[in-house]
């Protein structure tokens, strides 16, 4: 709540009078109320904020002292985790050399102001994204990557203020096209979404962003956040599209999307808040066409799940992000399958039934919907997940191995697209990487 | 000894505005909810209400549903507008979990 009214413009604190939470629930005791009650009427006419009403508070430069190198970097961290600024994970201290360096990444002033990161309204800047990348042991090519995702994550329609905050464990995924993925050794192939040495900048890039929703959002776990469970927030989800192994014809997502010329370098940000592997080859002596089918029913029934993520975006966002290996994309489009007819085919099959709707109460849900057009929908028999065919995020990522899709749940009420700006020595940044990483 | 400096990642924050100030007491005042109708504010709301208008002489006590209800329109402008103009000298907004 305190990051809700910091978001507005004021002071981060708010009168409220808070309880635990088994008070909110169907049947609950709620007598506390009246016992508390004085604490409501104190609300009202004695409190007072303790902040000052109008300028800012600018953070200061930390300074800590060790008995060695080792020493000082480890009472660095220990500060860091005590004053809640990591993730549990070793961190590397933004020293004034270590962010100057990051920010050889982009041609940018460093206090340029990408706008206020909600909910707790964190003044965000060019140098707030080096800062964070630094800690998050980045380097500076990956950083117009971070600073592309942070204005796509800042853009209204993207529903982070409320994503946030809110308790459906929503992550970003940022999805980038064009040549930067390869050349900065982000992962499109085996092992995508998860740690590899061999693309890094996955990882860093991703905890960058998440350092900053926590630090300059104030998305703390069970204080500026409800997030239940929290799912894949340490590095969040940060992937290349598959670009060169594109079946002929098959347009890149950020061309699809957002209209970015093909070869514009370019991210591509959603929130999802659940992450599946659905195995997606057949086991025997299937026909290619059988194989395909199957498999992309397989992958729509998993989808008909009345779980209500896709309330989030119905109209204008993604029910989900679904993965296909090159492999599986190639074979595909030689059967005729396109972005577009896989959409339809999802969109077709993973309706559900009215009444396993009305059974599962998702009625309710759809009844108090902001949407007008969700509101509308309740009727449908069966029940579309999202408005259009069009709102499924369909990509060609992952490793070149035919048995697996995935589908990242979408939570997710819009998919904002930003272009990548590099600075104009950016081979220089990429000469240094080879000479630090080795060859890619 | 080894210093080690580094930026503080939490930014600034600005402070553009002021919370609304308090009333100086309840009796005689003229109170609103604004309620997003979530986490069993359909039984605290009216169980706070009752607690006032016992607790404070000639305290006008708005019925819960006198403002928009709902996550969707609780924190849009035109609610805000309403509210301003009702003339209440203070307003209870619940419920969040």
């Amino acid at each position: 709540m305190t990051n809700a009214v910091a978001g507005l413009g004021l002071a981060p604190d708010a009168a409220m009078v808070t309880f635990p939470i088994e008070m909110f629930l169907p049947g609950s005791d709620i007598t506390p109320v009246q016992a508390r009650k004085g604490e409501f009427y104190d609300g009202l006419t004695a409190w007072r904020s303790a902040f000052a009403a109008d300028g800012g508070s600018e953070a200061p430069m930390i300074r800590v002292e060790g008995a060695s190198v080792e020493d000082a970097f480890s009472r660095a961290n220990n500060l860091m985790l005590a004053n809640r600024w990591g993730d549990g994970l070793p961190l590397w201290p933004p020293t004034r050399e270590r962010v100057s360096w990051i920010l050889a990444g982009t041609a940018q002033p460093r206090h340029r102001s990408l706008g206020t990161f909600p909910p707790r309204g964190g003044v965000t800047t060019v140098e707030s994204c080096a800062i964070a990348l630094a800690m998050a042991g980045g380097r500076p090519e990956y950083l117009p990557v971070v600073i592309a995702a942070v204005e796509a994550f800042l853009d209204a329609e993207s529903g982070s203020a409320q994503l946030q905050a809110a308790s459906g464990s929503a992550f970003p995924v940022v999805i980038v096209n064009g040549p930067i993925g390869a050349a900065i050794r982000l992962n499109a192939g085996f092992g995508c979404l998860g740690p590899d040495p061999q693309h890094p900048a996955g990882a860093s890039i991703g905890r960058a962003l998440r350092l900053l929703q926590q630090n300059l959002g104030g998305a703390l776990p069970g204080i500026g956040t409800m997030a239940n469970y929290g799912g894949l927030r340490y590095t969040n989800v940060v992937f290349a599209e598959d670009e060169a192994n594109l079946p002929a014809g098959w347009a890149p997502h950020g061309t699809e999307r957002h209209g970015f010329a093909p070869g514009t370098s370019s991210i591509s940000l959603a929130f999802a808040n659940g992450a599946t592997n659905i195995r997606r080859r057949g086991a025997k002596k299937e026909t290619p066409e059988e194989d395909a089918l199957q498999g992309m029913y397989r992958m729509a029934d998993f989808m008909r799940a009345p779980n209500m993520p896709g309330l989030a975006g119905y109209e204008d966002g993604t029910p989900g992000i679904l993965m296909l290996p090159a492999v599986v994309a190639q074979t595909m489009a030689g059967l005729g399958w396109t972005k577009a007819s896989i959409r339809q085919f999802l969109w077709e099959h993973s309706r559900i039934p009215a009444a396993e709707l009305r059974r599962a109460g998702c009625r309710a849900w759809i009844e108090i919907d902001a949407s007008k057009v969700v509101r509308e929908s309740i009727d449908l028999d069966p029940w579309p997940i999202t408005a259009s065919p069009d709102n499924f995020v369909v990509v060609v990522a992952g490793g070149g191995h035919p048995t697996n899709s995935y589908w990242l749940q979408g939570y997710s009420p819009g998919v904002v697209g930003r272009p990548i700006e590099l600075p104009a020595d950016f081979e220089r940044l990429l000469a240094q990487a080879e000479r630090d990483l080795g060859p890619r | 000894m080894v210093t080690l400096e580094f930026h503080d990642p939490s930014g600034a924050i600005e402070v553009k505005q002021a919370h609304a100030p308090r009333v100086s007491a309840l009796a005689g005042k003229r109170i609103g909810f604004v309620s997003n109708e979530q986490w069993q504010a359909y039984r605290m709301l009216p169980l706070l209400k009752a607690l006032l208008e016992t607790d404070f002489p000639g305290i006008e006590v708005l019925p819960i549903d006198a403002f928009p209800q709902g996550n969707a329109v609780i924190g849009s402008e035109e609610t805000a507008a309403l509210v301003k103009a009702s003339g209440v000298d203070a307003v209870i907004i619940g419920n969040a979990a």
